[in-house]
């Protein structure tokens, strides 16, 4: 809008130019304003409720921003629906650049805002837009209705009415502020006000009694009831397949190293006969037994488990459990194979957070859904899964330092949670 | 001339072959309208045939479950909801669930009816957005106004009774937060009785439409074997002609004294996809309909609230979301309010790792459908 802009040095010094100037004006915002076309771009729940206010029901129609395009350079309005994490960063902000001026962004729900429910104790998610690109209106909410994403558009449509020549729109820059420190300023500002307020209202109680000295209210508290309800007991289960003793008697018939963990005093046999029918059957596996112990559940005709539900890894001070859950679609029973691997404590405790403490067998040549699940556990845990064929990682950058599933964890960005 | 073309491939692609023709690779997300939400895929392409393909995951990883080790079990439920928010209330039906083996507390006839009505609700709803993206992607933006017009009336029940459109954060061990409104059952009648004739529009619209059955049978087909190893579930999996529903095979809730049938297609095709979606919605609404009749008028809604200290133990629940087999796995260390850990297994991870297998041989433009009928949500992949 390079021309235009130059309207007001031109026009002005003729006599009624300043007239034409604002007429220029009206019909440049007129245009602008009733014409804001969004960029497609969602990347968690907000992106529904986005959805949503441009279907029948909303109607975004109605304001001129029913056109999403697909492509950024057609676009006038970013709205940043959904939770922000580090890893799209550059992403946002290639968009954003790849945008034509004049252009607006819209920081839509909670995540956009602040971090919103991912504030404490996250190591992925960028807390705020305005870190990123310049953000003109907020919208709260977890996620915002549509009316409130209306509301928004609608302040953003005001902010566009008050530009003119004189004063074109210009790129702003993102504010270099962190979130915590915002948070303790607009607590102070909170907590002044607040004071304020009951300072005045004292006054104001005082004023009240010294003009009616006999007033008494007839103003009784309602409080709601809280119900009291019965104990219900648990439905008991149908019980699918073999039973969990069944399954351990023929896995220990088969690998007698392996063993069931109970803190009860009773004989496992006891303990397994009389356990809940919805509990599956969990049961400690040494390393060497791994492989094979996998292999035989998924190829022995009474077990036949053909379906990996997940792999997953749980951290203890020295040592890891590796999860293999496993079920049987054909016969309905699921056992849940439990690795203790050892921490290897002979590297040097400065390098333990950045290097792979323990190594297992890789079983994704037996089921191929293994394999993004332990890249999973290699990613979160640095678990090294020996015979992966394709061992990156998978939600993390692949420079991205240490693994965040481990309890000694810690991240520059991490904010604890107060306690 | 023929002779391999590239000595070394970027990592994730692992197919060794010789061709005489000229290949390249596309880069698709994480911004792409039809990769709902930010999932990047990688393309190998041999002109406009797809010879492989790598995803690439966490660009909506949020770090939930480092997230979980620092708060309380309720406050799980909150999260649970930002997972797969299209079918967030029956996200919160399996922490719920994995929550109620802990502390060993039942649920009443009453808080039951209440939890596998707004199941069946929500199951509706993902599987009304699955036919909106569906045709939207085939190119009919029709349909995808179609598919939101119903899925509001759902949202102004689920406004109504638990507060909230989209993250209802409403099921508590032992019941709900709170008890339905009078107005809940003759809503969801009437609501029933508009969705049944909505939905013989859209059949018409698209089950014969001569577009979708080109663009959709014998596109992206995942055999039966293949299906089961990747760790498919849901409709994806039953598409195959696998009869493997969590409603069905361990009954959760009170499924089982419910009469309804487990849809299951053979061929495995975007089609089959497509029409056991909607033969979904059918049998929800079948059960919907039987919760009407039998709905207990009075009594109980939960049980004595207890507070939610799990003692020490790991806790495994599984529940049959819209997408798929939604686990959660619970680890308590000690006995208390916070977790010592908790894992959810998605179903729609192992969706997209199967993509690869499902793709290969297609044009590009099969790809879109074929993302639109596994239904994925990127930031329950992420988690």
């Amino acid at each position: 809008m390079g021309i235009i802009n130059l309207a007001p040095k031109v026009l002005d010094p003729i006599p009624g130019g300043k007239y034409v100037v604002n007429a220029i004006d009206y019909v440049v915002n007129w245009a602008r304003a009733n014409s804001i076309w969004p960029l497609t771009y969602g990347t968690s729940c907000c992106a529904i409720e986005m959805m949503s206010s441009s279907m029948a029901r909303y109607d975004i129609a109605r304001f001129g921003s029913e056109v999403f395009r697909a492509s950024p350079r057609q676009a006038d309005l970013f709205i940043l629906a959904g939770t922000i994490t580090r890893r799209m960063a550059p992403a946002i902000q290639m968009l954003w650049e790849q945008i034509p001026g004049p252009k607006y962004a819209i920081a839509m729900g909670a995540c956009t805002i602040s971090g919103g429910p991912f504030i404490y104790d996250n190591y992925a998610v960028v807390r705020g837009a305005q870190n990123l690109i310049p953000v003109d209106v907020f919208v709260p909410g977890c996620p915002p209705r549509p009316e409130a994403l209306f509301h928004g558009l609608l302040t953003l449509r005001e902010k566009i009415l008050k530009e003119t020549c004189r004063k074109p729109w210009h790129e702003g820059l993102p504010k270099d502020v962190s979130t915590m420190d915002r948070y303790r300023e607009a607590a102070k500002t909170w907590a002044a006000l607040e004071e304020m307020k009951d300072e005045e209202m004292a006054e104001a109680r005082a004023k009240f009694k010294e003009e009616h000295p006999d007033y008494k209210s007839s103003y009784k508290p309602i409080r709601i009831k809280k119900e009291d309800f019965p104990e219900v007991e648990r439905k008991p289960f149908r019980r699918v397949g073999l039973t969990q003793l069944e399954l351990y008697q023929k896995l220990t018939a088969k690998f007698p190293n392996i063993t069931f963990h109970t803190h009860s005093e009773e004989p496992v046999e006891t303990v397994l006969a009389n356990a809940p029918a919805d509990r599956p059957l969990e049961v400690m596996v040494e390393p060497e037994d791994y492989l094979a112990a996998v292999e035989f559940v998924k190829n022995d005709p009474e077990f036949k488990m053909d379906f990996l539900i997940d792999v997953t890894a749980i951290d203890y001070d020295d040592h890891f459990d590796l999860v293999t859950q496993l079920r049987s679609i054909e016969v309905g029973h699921k056992i849940f194979l439990c690795v203790q691997l050892k921490k290897d404590f002979s590297i040097p405790e400065e390098k333990r957070p950045t290097s792979l403490l323990a190594s297992v067998p890789t079983i994704s040549h037996l089921y191929p859904a293994a394999e993004i699940k332990e890249r999973e556990v290699y990613d979160m845990f640095g678990i090294d899964f020996a015979g992966h064929p394709d061992q990156r990682r998978i939600f993390l950058d692949k420079d991205f330092v240490g693994y965040p599933l481990r309890k000694d964890f810690s991240h520059p960005e991490m904010i604890r949670r107060p306690l | 001339m023929s002779q391999p073309l590239f000595s070394k491939l970027p990592p994730g692609f692992r197919i060794q072959r010789e061709t005489n023709t000229e290949e390249f690779f596309i880069n698709m997300g994480p911004q792409h309208p039809s990769t709902h939400g930010a999932l990047r895929l990688t393309l190998r392409m041999d002109g406009e045939t797809i010879v492989e393909l790598v995803p690439h995951f966490g660009y909506i990883h949020r770090g939930m479950e480092k997230q979980a080790e620092s708060m309380s079990y309720l406050q799980y439920i909150a999260l649970s909801d930002r997972q797969d928010y299209l079918t967030a209330i029956q996200n919160n039906l399996g922490v719920v669930i994995a929550l109620e083996k802990g502390m060993n507390v039942g649920v009443p006839e009453r808080g039951e009816y209440i939890r596998v009505m707004l199941q069946e609700l929500g199951r509706i709803a993902s599987h009304l957005v699955f036919y909106g993206c569906f045709g939207g992607d085939l190119g009919g933006q029709t349909c995808l106004l179609f598919g939101f017009k119903e899925r509001e009336m759902i949202h102004d029940i689920l406004e109504e009774v638990t507060g909230s459109r989209l993250t209802t954060n409403f099921f508590r061990p032992g019941g709900s937060r709170y008890d339905v409104p009078d107005t809940f059952i003759p809503r969801v009648k009437a609501f029933l009785d508009h969705l049944e004739g909505a939905m013989r529009d859209y059949e018409r619209f698209l089950s014969k439409n001569i577009i979708v059955l080109e663009r959709s049978i014998g596109i992206g087909v995942l055999t039966k074997e293949d299906a089961i190893a990747y760790g498919c579930s849901g409709p994806v999996l039953r598409a195959s002609g696998v009869e493997f529903d969590v409603r069905r095979a361990n009954p959760y809730s009170i499924y089982d004294q419910f009469d309804f049938d487990i849809p299951v297609f053979h061929n495995g095709d975007c089609y089959d996809r497509y029409k056991i979606r909607i033969a979904e919605i059918h049998e929800s609404m079948k059960i919907l309909r039987q919760c009407i009749d039998k709905f207990p008028k009075e009594g109980p809604w939960r049980s004595k609230e207890k507070p939610v200290r799990l003692p020490v133990g790991r806790y495994y629940s599984e529940i049959e979301t819209a997408k798929g087999l939604y686990a959660t796995y619970v680890v308590a260390a000690t006995t208390g309010e916070k977790p010592y850990r908790i894992h959810t297994r998605g179903p729609s991870f192992p969706h997209i790792a199967a993509l690869n297998k499902m793709v290969q041989g297609h044009k590009i433009s099969d790809l879109v459908t074929i993302m639109a009928t596994l239904d994925p949500v990127i930031p329950e992949i992420d988690r």
